[in-house]
């Protein structure tokens, strides 16, 4: 009786160790899409022999991230803190967005806040939720004295679509002015966005429409406050985002080709036009590419697989910049040998083929913002 | 041993499979053709070729937040979804939303009031008597389904078109005044996005200039990025979907069909075999009733039925 007693209460375990295992075998085979993305302070420290120089500013989730020597620092809370860039003197521009409106900010590089420069929301007694404004992309001129952003200003009821402006450092929107004409073309497509100041101009995003009526992006460069500019890229390109190297002679940016692909390409660029396109990047959805000050190479966040949040991704100069080939050996005519006779060249060998430089991943469980530029501080 | 393993098995997929037998497997009664569809009759197809296996999907997309009553709401969004297994082919045909056709239950209305007056039979119906097509299966999905699946895949990559900017955006989801207003700005470019800015995305029109036409095409992008999301999806991972989607979701497609159908959902990966159709000029024109739009069906219907045999 005992023994029969032990068995039974050996089955009932049994059978409830494997049914509980069962089902915990199934929950553990479910897929990893809908795993939340990891704060960039809490993700295990990636090993890399690669080390980015300088720091590299990035956002997650509202909140801004110093990156340098392979360790994130977080210098903000979750607050809708986005789109970065460095002033001259060594602080960031930076947007804070709320739900109706978004402002621009300067803020040392440990998180705090020096200074707020516009004040988009409504009047307090306003009830129209049109009266709001945003700035997105804001970018300080090289001489410190201007800052340039994409403001949503003028309106026309429901036509929102975002111009080029300018304000002086110092002062206000009051005293801006319009670089573009976003409704020079036919509206309703955003306008234009995320400005960079260069020499003699800025270099921005126009998006305008196709004669199917399609929304495609062209980088537009203009010299002059009200003027139209001058397009820079096709509209059969369909590219945004850009970002000016270092020696400010090659830009980087995204273009799409009309199509759901994002690929990093980069033309070298002087004078407010830009020259031969190469493609660096072309089996990824590339998005933000910044420059290394130092030039090492280029920057950018893509989804380190199908259909997943965007990671960081460094891609080497040498991919774009590929080392000169060493100098052939030409054969040299021996003293005292036979005039004109040439001397048995050696087999020609076939100069190597360098292995193809791949980005390297430096993050892998992140959720970065895409929307969102990398400044990135020697 | 197997009979505590099929224990733990099916108390693992219980939960799911009772949410899905609620909105999976819809009784749909459609009515029969009415007599105004005699008006529409349509244009012979040319070759009509038989293609093994294919069938028709009727997507419905629906505002259900609380300005409606019960089931009487607008389909914002109709898209006519036609899969052909053995060419691996998918072909989507947008159809306005304000269109102004007679509805199968009876009179001439825009074409979104026909889930309103008779819910997805009617709305079946009046594409399939307007349009000259056969619907096999309709799925109908409200404002927190879309951002409900969404979320429950884990967000999908978009490279969106353009900044959408829209400062009359409505504010009527979680909300006690469902007739407010929000502002949203949907940066460019390529992002990853959760439910609620992918529903943002699709369902802003007052800053296009193409109005529903420039959603439409919005909306074909995001459920091309929903069909590659879900390519990553196991069964294991049905109840945590039912459960996340709720009663958000109501089809026709039972569930032993649903289980056909991912696998086959996986085999399509060439973007070149999936045709992207919206119906602007010179397919519809303005000028009819209450803001709607005319359908120019001497253009739409040999387009309709080259795609939709």
């Amino acid at each position: 009786m005992i023994s029969r007693f032990f068995l039974a209460v050996f089955l009932a375990v049994l059978m409830l160790v494997v049914g509980v295992s069962s089902y915990l075998f199934l929950y553990g085979r479910q897929s990893k899409v809908a795993v939340a993305p990891t704060k960039p302070t809490a993700a295990e420290p990636t090993p890399h022999a690669f080390v980015l120089p300088g720091t590299l500013y990035i956002t997650q989730s509202g909140a801004l991230y110093s990156y340098s020597y392979g360790r994130f620092h977080q210098l903000t809370g979750e607050d809708g803190w986005m789109q970065p860039s460095l002033t001259p003197d060594g602080n960031l521009l930076i947007v804070h967005r709320s739900g109706f409106y978004s402002d621009v900010f300067e803020m040392n590089r440990y998180g705090r806040v020096l200074r707020q420069l516009t004040n988009n929301a409504a009047p307090r007694r306003s009830y129209d939720t049109g009266d709001n404004h945003w700035s997105f992309y804001p970018m300080m001129t090289a001489d410190g004295r201007t800052v340039f952003m994409s403001y949503d200003q003028p309106k026309f009821g429901y036509e929102v679509d975002m111009g080029i402006w300018s304000m002086p450092t110092f002062g206000s929107i009051t005293r801006g002015q319009l670089w573009s004409d976003q409704y020079a073309e036919i509206g309703y497509t955003g306008g234009d966005i995320q400005p960079i100041p260069v020499p003699g101009g800025v270099i921005f995003t126009k998006y305008d429409r196709n004669p199917d009526g399609s929304i495609i992006g062209q980088l537009w460069f203009t010299n002059r406050p009200g003027s139209f500019g001058k397009a820079l890229t096709s509209p059969g390109e369909d590219c945004r985002e850009p970002a000016l190297s270092p020696g400010k002679n090659y830009i980087a940016m995204i273009c799409t080709y009309g199509k759901q692909i994002a690929n990093l390409v980069i033309a070298p660029y002087g004078g407010g036009s830009i020259g031969a396109r190469q493609a660096v990047i072309t089996d990824q959805m590339v998005a933000q590419p910044q420059w290394a000050p130092d030039g090492s190479g280029i920057a950018y966040l893509a989804p380190a697989l199908p259909d997943a949040p965007f990671q960081l991704f460094f891609i080497s100069s040498l991919a774009y910049f590929p080392p000169a080939p060493s100098p052939v050996p030409t054969p040299s005519v021996i003293p005292g040998g036979p005039q004109g006779t040439p001397a048995p060249s050696p087999s020609p060998s076939p100069a190597p083929t360098p292995a193809p430089v791949k980005a390297i991943q430096m993050t892998s469980s992140l959720g970065l913002d895409a929307t969102s530029t990398l400044a990135w501080a020697p | 041993m197997a009979l505590a393993a099929a224990s733990g098995s099916l108390s693992y997929f219980l939960p799911a499979a009772y949410l899905a037998f609620q909105s999976t497997g819809q009784n749909v009664v459609v009515p029969s053709p009415s007599p105004t569809s005699l008006l529409f009759t349509p244009t012979p197809s040319p070759s009509p070729v038989v293609q093994s296996g294919a069938f028709t999907v009727l997507l419905l997309g629906s505002d259900d937040d609380s300005k409606f009553s019960g089931d009487h709401v607008l389909t914002q969004s109709m898209i006519l979804v036609r899969v052909i297994p053995s060419t691996k082919q998918v072909i989507m045909l947008s159809i306005p939303r304000d269109l102004w056709v007679p509805l199968s239950t009876g009179g001439s209305y825009k074409i979104d009031g026909a889930y309103s007056y008779g819910g997805a039979g009617a709305a079946i119906a009046t594409v399939q008597e307007n349009f000259g097509v056969h619907v096999n299966y309709y799925i109908w999905v409200g404002l927190l389904g879309l951002i409900r699946v969404i979320d429950a895949i884990g967000g999908i990559d978009v490279v969106t078109s353009n900044p959408v900017l829209d400062d009359y955006y409505p504010l009527d989801i979680n909300t006690k005044s469902p007739y407010g207003y929000s502002r949203i700005a949907v940066l460019a470019g390529p992002q990853h996005l959760d439910g609620v800015h992918a529903l943002q995305y699709v369902r802003s029109r007052h800053n296009d200039l193409q109005s529903d036409f420039g959603r439409s095409r919005r909306q074909q992008q995001v459920l091309l990025a929903i069909r590659q999301k879900a390519k990553q999806l196991s069964p294991e991972d049905i109840p945590t979907l039912a459960n996340a989607i709720g009663g958000e979701i109501k089809t026709n497609i039972s569930i032993g069909q649903v289980g056909a159908m991912l696998p086959l959902a996986a085999s399509f990966d060439n973007p070149d075999a999936i045709q992207q159709i919206v119906l602007a000029s010179p397919y519809t024109r303005g000028g009819a009733p209450n803001g709607s739009l005319y359908g120019n069906w001497g253009l739409i219907l040999p387009l309709v039925h080259r795609w939709f045999p």
